[in-house]
């Protein structure tokens, strides 16, 4: 699914205005695995709660794939999945799938079962465990097999696996990539962690502090999988950190 | 949810023997007479000598209870969801159930016995309505408190108001339900006697006023003995119910 942002602003009343994101200009491409990073309160959720239909732009417009949020949501073609895996505490680790395979189920026509959605994740095994008794990394590998499940031309991801240690961050985002490969949806997944972002983003994009504005565009053209000892990586590395320190002493 | 202590039960047990204790020394020590307060030993002598009085009484007035306890959860239940589905309805009818909520119930239960007799009736309708005010509070914010992140995932699906309500709104009232319930069972018996106090022609409430007119209080405190048993029994029962169907509820939310 293409997204399309033109002259996109959002000022929240609370009550005095506050503007939360400025003029933004965005175009995602089909299939593009896109990271946003950006400083704290910049704006990151804000966007992806307007694309996913959450809250209303003051001005400018969202176009995926020609309709409006409003309209994607209506196609159940945007999936969400935020920092809490917000499962549901009184379903088994299937019944949360399941739930959300039978409210999807008009536009599925069920070509993956619960059982495989689990299987992708590694939780085939704890199929009738609640939720409760799950590791954090299990109940997030849960969330990412109910996200699978959905078959949705657009994944947004607030920061999911920011809850997490490290390692199982890393495993969860390798699993991750995993499960976007076969379909590649396009992804929009904000993240707070550089390192995270180039290792598994074709296209790093940068916000600077509220209100927020894109700063710098990056595309990661780097093979998977990918290595941080390499020169690329490392300039990569580089260059983003500076484009984001440069952004935050702007503003300050 | 706690899990309970490890013999709270019987800490609870021996906590309400020591108190009879003392109040049987009490009375017998100072000698106060039986027309005042009537130790344990002759309340629970009382309580065996009439056995079929207590029993009969005690089936009518728990009927009534848990008769009128059923409509008014039911009708709490039924509105607070109807609240939930029309929101625009709320402000009048939470203001039309105050109203009524603020009513004195002492005032009510004689003009119901005027109008319709000495019957179970009257009885049930005052139960139901003393009953019926926590459960519409507490399940109508239970319905509303689902949390945001939950709504956003229904709102990602584009699930209708009625699927956010079955599979989302519901079950996250659960609990609220028993906190409810845990309010309004010993409510139940309580509304039941103050209706049946008011003119009745059995049930405790009934032996209550007989005894309490005649100023035979050990007839009088055995009733309230079998009451204050009930309305542990029924707390116990909600309690151990609400252990069984709200299991997710003792581990913190994922
Ligand atoms: N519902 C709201 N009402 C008022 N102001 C809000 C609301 N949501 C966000 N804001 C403000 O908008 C700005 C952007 O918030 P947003 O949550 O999008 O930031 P973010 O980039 O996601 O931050 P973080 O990285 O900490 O999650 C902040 O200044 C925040 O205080
Ligand atoms: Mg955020």
């Amino acid at each position: 699914m293409k997204v399309e942002i033109a002259a996109l602003n959002h000022t929240f009343f609370t009550p005095q205005p506050r503007p939360a994101l400025l003029n933004l200009d965005l175009h995602i491409p089909s299939g593009q695995f896109a990271a946003i990073i950006g400083p704290s309160g910049c704006g990151k959720s804000t966007l992806l709660r307007l694309i996913a239909g959450l809250l209303q732009p003051t001005s400018g417009s969202i176009l995926l794939d020609g309709k409006t949020p409003a309209e994607a949501n209506a196609a159940r073609q945007v999936a969400w999945l935020a920092q809490s895996p917000a499962l549901l505490p009184w379903l088994t680790v299937e019944g949360n799938i399941a739930l959300a395979r039978k409210l999807l189920a008009t536009r599925l026509n069920h070509q993956m079962s619960v059982q495989q959605a689990l299987q992708r994740v590694g939780l085939e095994n704890a199929a009738r465990a609640y939720p409760f008794t799950l590791s954090g990394g299990m109940q997030q590998r849960l969330a990412l097999a109910r996200l699978l499940i959905q078959n949705a031309g657009l994944w947004l991801m607030d920061e999911p696996f920011a809850a997490l240690d490290e390692i199982t961050r890393e495993q969860l985002a390798a699993m991750l990539l995993d499960l976007w490969q076969p379909a590649q949806p396009t992804v929009l997944w904000v993240t707070h962690n550089i390192y995270e972002a180039l290792r598994l983003a074709e296209r790093v994009i940068v916000l600077s502090p509220a209100p927020g504005q894109m700063v710098a565009d990056f595309s990661v053209a780097l093979p998977h999988p990918r290595r941080e000892d390499t020169p690329a990586f490392q300039n990569l590395l580089y260059e983003v950190r500076t484009a984001l320190n440069q952004a935050v002493e702007a503003a300050a | 949810m706690k899990k309970p202590q490890p013999g709270g039960g019987q800490i609870a047990v021996l906590i309400v023997l020591f108190f009879l204790l003392v109040w049987e020394a009490a009375v017998s020590l100072s000698q106060i007479p039986v027309y005042l307060l009537p130790a344990p030993s002759r309340i629970l002598q009382t309580l065996f000598e009439h056995p079929q009085l207590y029993a009969q009484a005690s089936l009518l007035t728990l009927g009534e209870a848990f008769a009128g306890l059923l409509i008014g959860l039911l009708a709490g239940v039924l509105i607070a969801s109807l609240l939930t589905l029309m929101p625009g309805l709320e402000e009048g009818v939470m203001t039309l159930a105050i109203l009524l909520k603020s009513t004195p119930l002492v005032a009510i239960a004689p003009l119901l016995t005027i109008w319709l007799g000495f019957g179970i009736l009257p009885k049930i309708i005052i139960t139901a309505l003393l009953t019926f005010f926590p459960v519409l509070v507490n399940v109508l914010s239970g319905l509303q408190k689902a949390e945001n992140h939950h709504l956003e995932l229904f709102h990602s699906w584009h699930a209708s108001r009625g699927e956010v309500f079955r599979y989302l709104r519901a079950p996250n009232a659960l609990p609220y339900l028993f906190a409810a319930l845990k309010i309004s069972a010993p409510l139940a018996l309580i509304g039941a006697v103050v209706a049946e106090w008011t003119g009745a022609s059995g049930g405790l409430g009934r032996v209550m006023w007989l005894a309490y007119t005649n100023l035979n209080l050990p007839f009088l405190f055995a009733a309230i003995f079998i009451l204050a048993a009930a309305g542990m029994s029924l707390y116990r029962l909600t309690v151990w119910l609400e252990r069984r169907i709200i299991f997710w509820q003792s581990h913190p939310e994922p």
